[in-house]
């Protein structure tokens, strides 16, 4: 095993592989869960269905994406290689293993050992994606602005999750002064703005104008957002824990609005400037993410206005989590799986066939088809949902779930197929 | 000066009397190929009148009508061997209308395009016991040949001049066609084709994502005789969808690993 990682250049399929699968499994859960569950959209978030839903999103589906999806993208975006394949399977063993534990244990809503052992695996899942990026970036030749985004980034998962597992501890030890739906703000935020925020503009920002075949790049536009992001989110710690004053909650707000709108910018120029003129339904619907990216920060922008009036409206905090999971991290995760999984099957099937004569072109390993029937289905289920939370309309959730439901399932139908991809008999 | 009969092969009716060339190819404007002294000793010692009938879509008599004047003795008693005809096949007695499938590939000629990928296309829909029927103005014996080899069962006949008709019958036993049947051409035979003409491009020193750029502006200025030797780290997977839209074809080599080698090629 350390023989034949010191060996590899390109990252193993079969270390990358299983988190693709995993996160599509999660997605077709997650979704299954708010279609059963629907009605509870009207009431408050802190509540087990919702909890579980938002652990399988958070955790099964955008970080099981994204690990995966990293496993292959930084080696490359380094120039280096994967520095083990070893700790990549780990870190998916104790993900899959800790992952449904965790949704379990806030299904039925028992912090007893279920909970504290999902989120000890998980907690070792990210130490040991940690210690590979660790490795995998020391022995590299270039260490760019886009490796230290995910650096970070996963340095701040590790945060995020630590504090998961204190906050569940917390129900039964008297770990905080407070009790744990208190700092459930806090432990949100770092895994959305530290996690996933960071993650999505590291690699965003290397990859869509790649997509586009675009030279754009503007490293000093991206050092700025890096600070912004990181500023917003280190003040928004500080004010949490020390100062406690809600005016002050504007500072992080404006600063990472500021960050989105300068990606958003970073990405239009990038846009602006491609070679390839014809932009194709995976990179469309990743820049229609971005420009979702700007409903959460809306929302933020009200809660800041709201915490100094004092009062938080439940289903504004529902629309604003659900516009982030099942928004933002979902639309991007859609284009870019099928930017991704196909060519790294293609690679599996293909790369050994001498000469590599005719072979089928890896986006053709997808159906284009079943793709843009899901976006549509998403698109009117995410919208519908939206106005199902604020309006409290069972109806309209019910429906609206239905439309994520068959997306999820075409989601899937693509992903499976694409990974159990055979070569055509000739 | 020997009587001519329908088998007689026309090297020997041109052997006879040369002036019998200007003659038949006043019959047809196709029969001008005789004309040219190569293809003459190609095909006329071989090719009977009746032959030469069947391809120019005439008959028989039109000869006879040109050449007696020449003072050609006709012997219109023998009957044309009809071992180079083909025989009827089973399949085309039971034809029924809704087994057919038309295409009539004229027009794509008349505009001077080749007509084999719309007839590849049109073949790969064909379901099993349908009939692909092709209205060519010639035989299209290497597209014959090709599908036969998938066991499609195929007859050909000559409506009329410029009407030449070929059945392609599909049955349970025949091979998918897939568009690009050309034979797999594998790295050698591209390598030698190119031999001397390569455009040599190393991108293992670039950072991601200049190596794909490089590509393409290399691409973009390739005169069509060259071809793109690439030097490269891994396969550029995000390249080859590129290459395929702008319809350049490739080969991809791994050396060892780390080393890959890519020739990129207008097709």
């Amino acid at each position: 095993m350390i023989v034949s990682a010191a060996l590899t250049k390109t990252t193993s399929y079969k270390v990358i592989i299983p988190f693709y699968a995993f996160s599509a499994l999660s997605f077709l859960t997650a979704a299954a869960l708010l279609f059963r569950f629907a009605g509870e959209f009207t009431g408050h978030y802190f509540q087990p269905h919702i909890l579980a839903i938002t652990h399988t999103m958070a955790l099964g589906w955008g970080t099981m994406m994204i690990l995966g999806a990293s496993h292959q993208l930084v080696p490359v975006m380094v120039e280096g290689k994967l520095y083990s394949n070893f700790l990549a399977g780990l870190s998916f063993v104790l993900a899959a293993a800790g992952i449904p534990l965790l949704v379990y244990a806030f299904y039925t809503f028992s912090m007893q050992w279920p909970a504290q052992y999902g989120a000890i695996l998980v907690n070792a899942a990210i130490l040991s994606f940690l210690a590979n990026l660790t490795g995998s970036l020391l022995g590299s030749k270039s260490k760019n602005v886009h490796a230290i985004f995910v650096y970070t980034a996963t340095l701040w998962l590790f945060a995020a999750t630590l504090m998961g597992l204190l906050l569940i501890y917390n129900f039964t030890l008297p770990i905080f002064s407070k009790d744990s739906l208190h700092f459930l703000s806090l432990h949100a935020h770092l895994g959305i703005a530290g996690w996933f925020l960071l993650m999505v503009m590291g690699v965003g920002s290397r990859l869509i104008p790649m997509f586009m075949i675009s030279k754009y790049t503007h490293e000093k536009l991206l050092w700025t957002i890096y600070g912004l992001v990181n500023g917003g989110l280190l003040s928004f710690a500080f004010i949490f824990i020390y100062v406690g004053s809600s005016a002050l909650l504007f500072i992080p707000v404006i600063a990472v609005a500021a960050a989105i709108a300068l990606f958003a910018v970073f990405i239009y120029q990038a846009y602006s400037k491609r070679i390839r003129r014809k932009v194709d339904n995976q990179v469309r619907i990743s820049l229609f993410s971005i420009l979702l990216m700007a409903i959460p920060v809306g929302f933020l922008v009200i809660f800041a206005a709201m915490l100094i009036l004092n009062r938080v409206d439940t289903s504004l905090v529902l629309a604003y989590g659900f516009s982030i999971f099942f928004g933002w991290i979902t639309a991007i995760i859609f284009g870019m799986t099928f930017k991704t999984l196909p060519f790294i099957v293609w690679n599996k099937v293909y790369h050994q066939r001498a000469g590599l004569g005719k072979t089928p072109n890896p986006k053709d390993l997808f159906a284009a088809k079943v793709f843009n029937v899901m976006g549509t289905a998403y698109l009117l289920g995410f919208v519908l949902f939206i106005a199902g939370i604020l309006t409290s309309s069972h109806v309209l959730l019910q429906y609206a779930s239905f439309g994520i439901l068959l997306a999820a399932l075409l989601y899937n139908w693509n992903v499976f197929s694409v990974i159990f991809h055979t070569p055509p008999k000739k | 000066m020997n009587p001519i009969n329908a088998n007689t092969k026309i090297a020997e009716v041109i052997k006879q009397n040369p002036d019998a060339l200007e003659a038949i190819v006043s019959i047809r404007p196709k029969f001008e190929k005789l004309r040219n002294p190569l293809l003459r000793r190609l095909m006329a010692g071989r090719t009977s009148l009746a032959m030469a009938a069947k391809l120019g879509g005439c008959s028989i008599d039109d000869f006879f009508v040109k050449l007696e004047p020449l003072g050609f003795k006709i012997d219109r008693s023998v009957l044309p061997v009809h071992a180079d005809l083909e025989p009827v096949p089973d399949f085309i007695h039971s034809l029924r209308k809704g087994q057919i499938v038309d295409l009539d590939v004229r027009p794509i000629l008349a505009a001077g395009n080749d007509p084999l990928n719309t007839i590849l296309e049109h073949i790969k829909n064909i379901q099993p016991g349908q009939v692909l029927k092709v209205t060519n103005t010639f035989s299209p014996t290497p597209l014959i040949a090709l599908l036969e080899k998938k066991k499609f069962l195929s007859y050909t006949h000559t409506a009329e001049e410029n009407q030449i008709e070929t059945y392609f019958f599909k049955t349970p036993e025949t091979a998918e066609v897939e568009p690009e049947l050309e034979i797999q051409q594998d790295w050698d035979v591209i390598l030698k084709r190119y031999q001397g003409k390569f455009i040599l491009l190393d991108v293992r020193q670039l950072e991601m994502p200049l190596p794909m750029t490089t590509i393409l502006e290399e691409l973009d200025k390739l005169p069509v005789v060259n071809a793109l030797y690439v030097y490269h780290k891994r396969i550029p997977v995000f390249l080859l969808p590129e290459l395929t839209q702008r319809n350049f074809d490739y080969r991809i080599r791994e050396v060892a690993d780390g080393e890959v080698h890519l020739i990129i090629f207008i097709p």
